[in-house]
C-alpha cells in the first residue's frame, strides 16, 4: 500500500505526481473535471519574449508525460471527504474508497463571486466559467459581454474573449456593498493595479501592447480617471463607472452603469445603460481547501495569498503526518508557481518514501519555487511574497507552541 | 438582491442581521440559514462572510465558516453504500 494518492489534477498535482513516479513510486491522480489540467487549460497569453503560453498543449505535455510514466488518472471523481483511520489516509469518492499513506491535496483556487443587483439572471457567470467556455470548449459565452471586476484576471480574460472575436463593451468596477468594499472603490482598485505595474516584470501592462505601456500606466497614475475609461485592446476600462443593476427579462440584456465619485459612491443623474448578453464577474480568486479543512489542518488567513491557506512548511507538508499540499491551494499564483510547487512536494514525498535519499534535491526545488515566483510573469497579489514570510512565521510559531504542549 | 440563492437569503437581510446582533460569520449563518442550503455554502460563503466581517473582528487563525463533509453532492445510493 505505497501507492501515492494525488486529487487534483492542475498543474501542480500533475508535476508532483510526475516526480514521484520518476523517484520509483506508484500515484493516482483523482481529479473531477473531465479533462486533465486544471485551471492551466483556459490559459492563453503571450509573455514578454513573445512566446505564447497555451494552457491546452501545457496541460497535455504534462499529462502524456505522466501516463507514460505508468500513472493512474481518474478524472470525473470528485472527492467528497478525507479522513484519518488507524493511521491511513482514507479519500472518500462516489465510487470508491482509497487509501494511502500519503496525500497530496492540489485542488487549486475558486473564484469570488461579487454580488450585483440582477446577478441571478441567466446569461450572468464569473469570469473563469468564460474563459473555460471560450478557451476550452470553444464554445461563445455570448455576442457582446459586460466584465465586473478590474483585475490581472479580468484583464488577461478579456483579451483572450477578444482573441476569440468576442465583443466586450466594457470592463467596470461593481456598484460597492459590504462585499465588494473594495473591488468597487476606485482608489483600491487603482492602486492594486499601479502595484501590479511596478513589478518587474510587469504582469499587468505587459499583458497589453508594448505602447499601452506607457499610455495607460500615464493614464492610470492621474487622480481623475477619464469617465469614458482607458482602452486595452480596444476595450474601455472604466474606473470611474460601476454597474448598479443588472437587467433583462428571462436573462441579461444589458447593465445599468453610473458615474462614481473617487471613493466609489454613485452620483445620481449619471445613470447609462449598456446592452448585453453576457455578464462576467470577476472577484478574484481565493485557495480551494475544503479538502484541508475537513482533514484538520490549522489554517490562517492571509491575505496576500487569497484567503485561508492551511499551514505548511517549504517541503509541503502540513502538519497532519502523511498530508501535502501544493499549487493555489496554498495561495493564489500563477501555472508556473503551482508547478515548481508540486515538485518539491513531489519530491518531499518521494524522500519520506525513500528514507531521506532526495534532500538535496528538495533543497534546490525549494530555492527554484522562489526563482519562478521572482520572475512570475502573472501576479494576483502584489504582496506575495510578504504573505509566505507570514505563513512561514506561523510555522515556527506552531512547531514552537507544539513543543512547549508536549513538555508541559 | 439574493445573496444565498439555496436558502434565498438577501443582502438586506443579512446586513439587518449582522448589524442587529453584532454577530460571528457562524452566528449570522446559523441565525438567516445563509449557507445551509444544498450546495453547502459554495456559492455564497466569501459573500456570507464578508457581511459579517463588515461588523466584526477576523480571526485569522481559524476559518470562520467551518467546512463539512460531504463537500461535494453525494448520491444517496452511495451514502447509503447500496451497489446495483
Ligand atoms: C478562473 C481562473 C483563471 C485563472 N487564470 C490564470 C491565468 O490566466 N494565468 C495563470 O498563471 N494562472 C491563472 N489562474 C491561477 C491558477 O489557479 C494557476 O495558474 C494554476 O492552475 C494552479 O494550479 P493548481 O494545480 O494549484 O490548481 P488547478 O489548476 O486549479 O487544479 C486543481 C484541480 O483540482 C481539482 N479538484 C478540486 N477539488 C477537487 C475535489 N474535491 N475532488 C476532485 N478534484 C478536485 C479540480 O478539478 C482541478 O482540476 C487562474 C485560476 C482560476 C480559478
Ligand atoms: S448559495 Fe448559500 S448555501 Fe447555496
Amino acid at each position: 500500500m505505497n501507492r501515492v494518492i494525488v486529487i487534483g489534477a492542475g498543474p501542480s498535482g500533475l508535476s508532483a505526481a510526475i516526480t514521484i513516479a520518476e523517484n520509483g513510486n506508484e500515484v493516482l491522480i483523482l481529479d473531477e473535471y473531465m479533462l486533465a489540467g486544471g485551471r492551466l487549460l483556459g490559459q492563453l497569453y503571450e509573455e514578454e519574449n513573445g512566446k505564447w503560453w497555451n494552457g491546452i498543449k501545457e496541460s497535455k505535455s504534462l499529462h502524456d508525460k505522466a501516463v507514460a510514466l505508468g500513472i493512474e488518472i481518474r478524472l470525473g471523481t470528485p472527492v467528497s471527504n478525507i479522513e484519518k483511520l488507524d493511521g491511513s489516509w482514507v479519500i472518500y469518492t462516489d465510487e470508491e474508497t482509497h487509501y494511502t499513506q500519503h496525500l497530496l491535496l492540489a485542488t487549486g483556487a475558486a473564484e469570488v463571486p461579487l454580488p450585483i443587483p440582477g446577478w441571478t439572471l441567466p446569461g450572468v457567470m464569473s469570469v473563469g466559467a468564460a474563459q473555460v467556455m471560450t478557451n476550452v470548449h470553444r464554445v461563445k459565452p455570448g455576442n457582446r459581454g459586460v466584465i465586473i471586476g478590474v483585475n490581472v484576471l479580468s484583464s488577461a480574460i478579456a483579451m483572450e474573449l477578444k482573441l476569440a472575436d468576442i465583443d466586450v463593451a466594457c470592463i467596470t468596477l461593481p456598484k460597492m456593498n459590504q462585499v465588494t468594499k473594495e473591488s468597487g472603490n476606485p482608489m483600491d482598485v487603482m492602486n492594486s493595479l499601479l502595484h501590479v505595474s511596478h513589478m518587474a516584470p510587469s504582469a499587468f501592462v505587459k499583458f497589453g501592447s508594448k505602447l499601452m505601456k506607457n499610455e495607460f500606466m500615464k493614464k492610470m497614475g492621474i487622480t481623475f480617471f477619464p469617465k469614458k475609461g482607458v482602452k486595452m485592446w480596444d476595450i474601455p476600462i472604466m474606473l470611474r463607472k460601476a454597474v448598479i443593476n443588472i437587467y433583462g427579462e428571462n436573462a441579461v440584456e444589458g447593465v445599468t452603469i453610473a458615474t462614481i465619485n473617487a471613493s466609489g459612491e454613485v452620483i445620481e443623474g449619471t445613470e447609462e445603460n449598456i446592452s448585453a448578453d453576457f455578464v462576467c464577474i470577476a472577484g478574484g480568486l481565493y485557495p480551494l481547501a475544503e479538502l484541508a479543512a475537513v482533514a484538520g489542518c490549522p489554517f490562517y488567513y492571509i491575505e496576500e495569498l487569497g484567503g485561508y491557506v492551511p499551514l505548511h512548511n517549504k517541503r509541503m507538508e502540513t502538519v497532519l503526518d502523511g498530508l501535502y499540499v501544493a499549487g493555489n491551494i496554498t495561495g493564489v499564483e500563477g501555472a508556473k508557481v503551482a508547478i515548481s510547487q508540486g515538485v518539491t512536494a513531489g519530491l518531499a514525498i518521494a524522500n519520506n518514501l525513500s528514507g531521506g535519499k532526495q534532500e538535496v534535491e528538495i533543497n534546490e526545488a525549494i530555492k527554484r519555487i522562489e526563482h519562478t515566483r521572482d520572475n512570475a510573469f502573472i501576479q494576483f497579489h502584489p504582496a506575495v511574497k510578504e504573505g509566505k514570510e507570514k505563513l512561514q512565521r506561523y510555522w515556527e510559531e506552531y512547531g514552537q507552541e507544539v513543543k512547549v504542549g508536549v513538555t508541559s | 438582491m439574493i445573496i444565498c440563492r439555496c436558502e434565498e437569503v438577501t443582502y438586506g437581510e443579512l446586513k439587518n442581521t449582522a448589524e442587529t446582533y453584532n454577530c460571528s460569520a457562524r452566528e449570522l449563518k446559523l441565525r438567516t440559514r445563509a449557507g445551509m442550503g444544498y450546495c453547502g455554502g459554495r456559492t455564497c460563503r466569501s459573500m456570507v462572510d464578508s457581511i459579517a466581517h463588515a461588523s466584526t473582528e477576523r480571526d485569522v487563525t481559524q476559518v470562520t465558516l467551518k467546512y463539512q463533509p460531504p463537500i461535494r453532492p453525494v448520491s444517496f445510493g452511495s451514502l447509503g453504500e447500496i451497489t446495483k
